[in-house]
């Protein structure tokens, strides 16, 4: 699968320890201002929508004690249950646990299609648990999400499917013109942003999600298991993308049950099961190794 | 600007990719603006022609013969005081020769004045009320006067006045009545056409407010979009009252050349009527969609 190869040949068995990977995204980051490798993305980062999530050294997401619970006649599902994590700004950490576990719950929470039914969500700084509804907007178009069902718009192209998460920021119709076939180009679409969603393989459909997601360059990424409706192939061009996203700086929470991905990446790896967090784990297999 | 140029593009994307629901929306407002706006022309003409039998109503105070110069004064000085406060817009004194003129005039046969013993007509003042309606209120300040006739008195057209008030007063309550509901169901349609619009994508919005579309930036296509389909509605409209006008109303006003057309009643001009009428298909589908959206695109 060529095609499913990133540009520069990155493969996820690059897998770097963790040391070194931190010095390799300091590096790419800062390579990201000033130009170099990745000199085409400099005029990306412009910061009209991730303003939102407030810069600085702490982490990126922070969970306390959040608990949540769907109501019901039956007295209710609890979804997640005293779950307490920190994310650090630039991580990669898998969400992982058997179906029903909670992942789409958690990952709801942080661009607060959910509210938790007590506990603390702070994200970027910002406190779900008191933003109030009209600045939610402005707190999703910071956060880059991609989903198992691709959520494209269906009567648009893939290219105005990616334009138009830059025309909700107000951002110029040249600058658009500028950064749309940029980043098809960069999912490796860069032929086909004239075709509509239904024109499109499940794979190429969420390469565009892929790009929409990051096209404003956000600071955070998440992903409720993008890869679930994609052959094993396919997802590892998917994990890629996600992978060099991160790797400039951007900070990945993806949900997933695919066990041979998460393998592959040796990611920190944070375990669900009935709403609890039962493992939290750096460089890690999907499953606690024997 | 460059906003409203987005927001109308997709507007148009919209009505492109629902165009069932946006036909529908603009036959329904094409229909409810050409009533309308065959109806306003025609309660404005006949509104016009009560008005002018209104102007026509006057009330007369009939003076007996024996009344002394001073009892006449302190009658006239008495509808000065109702003309000052508004009740009486002007009047004019008739004295008996004058009136034996008037009616020798209206008379047929003339002579049968002749045959009178002396001049029998009373003299008298016409008072033109301000407004029709408050001939009673005059009838009522002036009847006591001393300079009255008794049994002629001070009268109106009465039982006709009376009628005619009430026939006027019948066509505007009506007619504003059906103009408010003819609105009403127009803007009701639109909103109803433009909830199938937001229902047949409310997948789309849904997306929409993922990937952060804040409320206005979702809702704003589709106002555009309820406008769009009453501006258009309302333009066909006028085209179809515009050739019912060429080629109907004008043969017809031409061919019947007689006491209705000859009146002096008119009627609201055709480029001000094309005006109201575009406005309010306008109107109707700003209201018809911002009701929609209000109760079924909550973000
Ligand atoms: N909207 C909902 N209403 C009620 N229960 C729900 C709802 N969404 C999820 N749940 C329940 O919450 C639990 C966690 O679900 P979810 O977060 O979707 O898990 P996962 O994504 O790991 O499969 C499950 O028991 C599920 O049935
Ligand atoms: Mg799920």
């Amino acid at each position: 699968m060529s095609s499913d190869q990133t540009p520069n040949g990155q493969t996820p068995e690059d897998a770097l320890s963790e040391a070194e990977e931190r010095a390799q995204r300091r590096m790419l980051r800062r390579r990201g201002r000033t130009g170099g490798e990745s000199s085409g993305r400099r005029g990306l980062r412009r910061d009209k929508s991730a303003s939102f999530l407030r810069d600085g050294d702490g982490p990126m997401v922070v969970m306390e004690d959040v608990k949540k619970v769907y109501e019901g006649k039956d007295g209710g599902t609890t979804a997640l249950d005293d779950v307490s994590l920190e994310v650090d700004s630039g991580e990669f950490v898998f969400l992982v646990g058997q179906s029903g576990s909670g992942k789409s719950t958690f990952i709801r929470l942080l661009t607060k299609e959910l509210d938790s039914s007590s506990g603390r969500v702070v994200v970027g700084g910002r406190d779900l648990t008191r933003l109030r509804r009209g600045r939610i907007p402005y707190l999703r178009r910071s956060i880059g999400t991609i989903f198992q069902d691709y959520k494209l718009l269906p009567g648009r192209t893939a290219y105005e499917n990616v334009a138009y998460a830059l025309e909700i920021i107000g951002e110029s119709p040249r600058n658009i013109k500028r950064m749309v076939p940029e980043v098809l180009t960069l999912v490796g679409l860069g032929e086909k942003g004239e075709r509509y969603p239904n024109e499109l393989s499940g794979g190429e459909q969420q390469r565009v999600s892929v790009a929409r997601s990051f096209v404003n360059q956000p600071r955070l990424l998440i992903a409720d298991e993008p890869t679930g409706n994609l052959d094993p192939d396919t997802s590892i061009g998917i994990m890629q993308l996600l992978y060099r996203i991160n790797r400039t700086g951007t900070t990945v929470i993806m949900a997933t049950h695919d066990r041979d991905l998460v393998d592959k990446m040796q990611m920190r790896v944070v375990e669900l099961e009935d709403g609890k967090i039962i493992r939290d784990q750096r460089q890690a297999r999907y499953a606690l190794a024997d | 600007m460059r906003k409203a140029r987005f927001f109308i593009a997709e507007a148009l994307r919209s009505i492109r990719a629902n165009m069932a629901v946006a036909i529908a929306a603009t036959t329904t407002v094409a229909i409810a603006v050409f009533v309308l706006g065959a109806f306003i022309p025609s309660f404005l003409f006949v509104q016009s022609a009560v008005d002018q039998q209104k102007d026509r109503i006057d009330v007369r105070a009939y003076i007996s013969d024996p009344a002394t110069v001073d009892q006449v004064a302190e009658l006239e000085a008495g509808i000065v005081a109702l003309q000052s406060d508004g009740t009486v817009e002007s009047f004019d004194f008739v004295d008996k020769q004058e009136a034996l003129e008037i009616m020798r005039e209206r008379l047929q046969d003339p002579t049968i004045l002749e045959e009178l013993p002396g001049n029998p007509f009373p003299r008298s003042y016409i008072i033109k009320p301000a407004q029709a309606e408050r001939s009673g209120d005059i009838i009522a300040a002036l009847r006591d006067f001393p300079a009255i006739d008794p049994s002629a008195g001070v009268v109106d057209g009465g039982e006709t006045t009376s009628r005619l008030l009430d026939v006027a007063r019948f066509i505007q309550w009506t007619g504003l009545g059906l103009i408010v509901i003819l609105l009403i169901a127009s803007l009701l349609l639109i909103a109803n056409t433009i909830r199938l619009s937001v229902f047949a994508r409310r997948r789309e919005v849904e997306i929409m407010r993922l990937v952060g579309g804040t409320n206005w930036f979702i809702r704003w296509p589709f106002v555009i979009e309820g406008i769009v389909c009453g501006l258009i509605g309302a333009a066909l409209a006028v085209g179809l009252l515009w050739a019912v006008k060429i080629g109907v109303v004008d043969n017809w006003i031409v061919e019947n050349d007689d006491s209705l057309t000859r009146d002096t009643a008119t009627t609201i001009g055709f480029s001000a009527l094309a005006g109201i009428l575009i406005a309010s298909g306008a109107i109707v589908g700003a209201l018809g969609s911002g009701i929609t959206i209000r109760r079924f695109l909550k973000v």
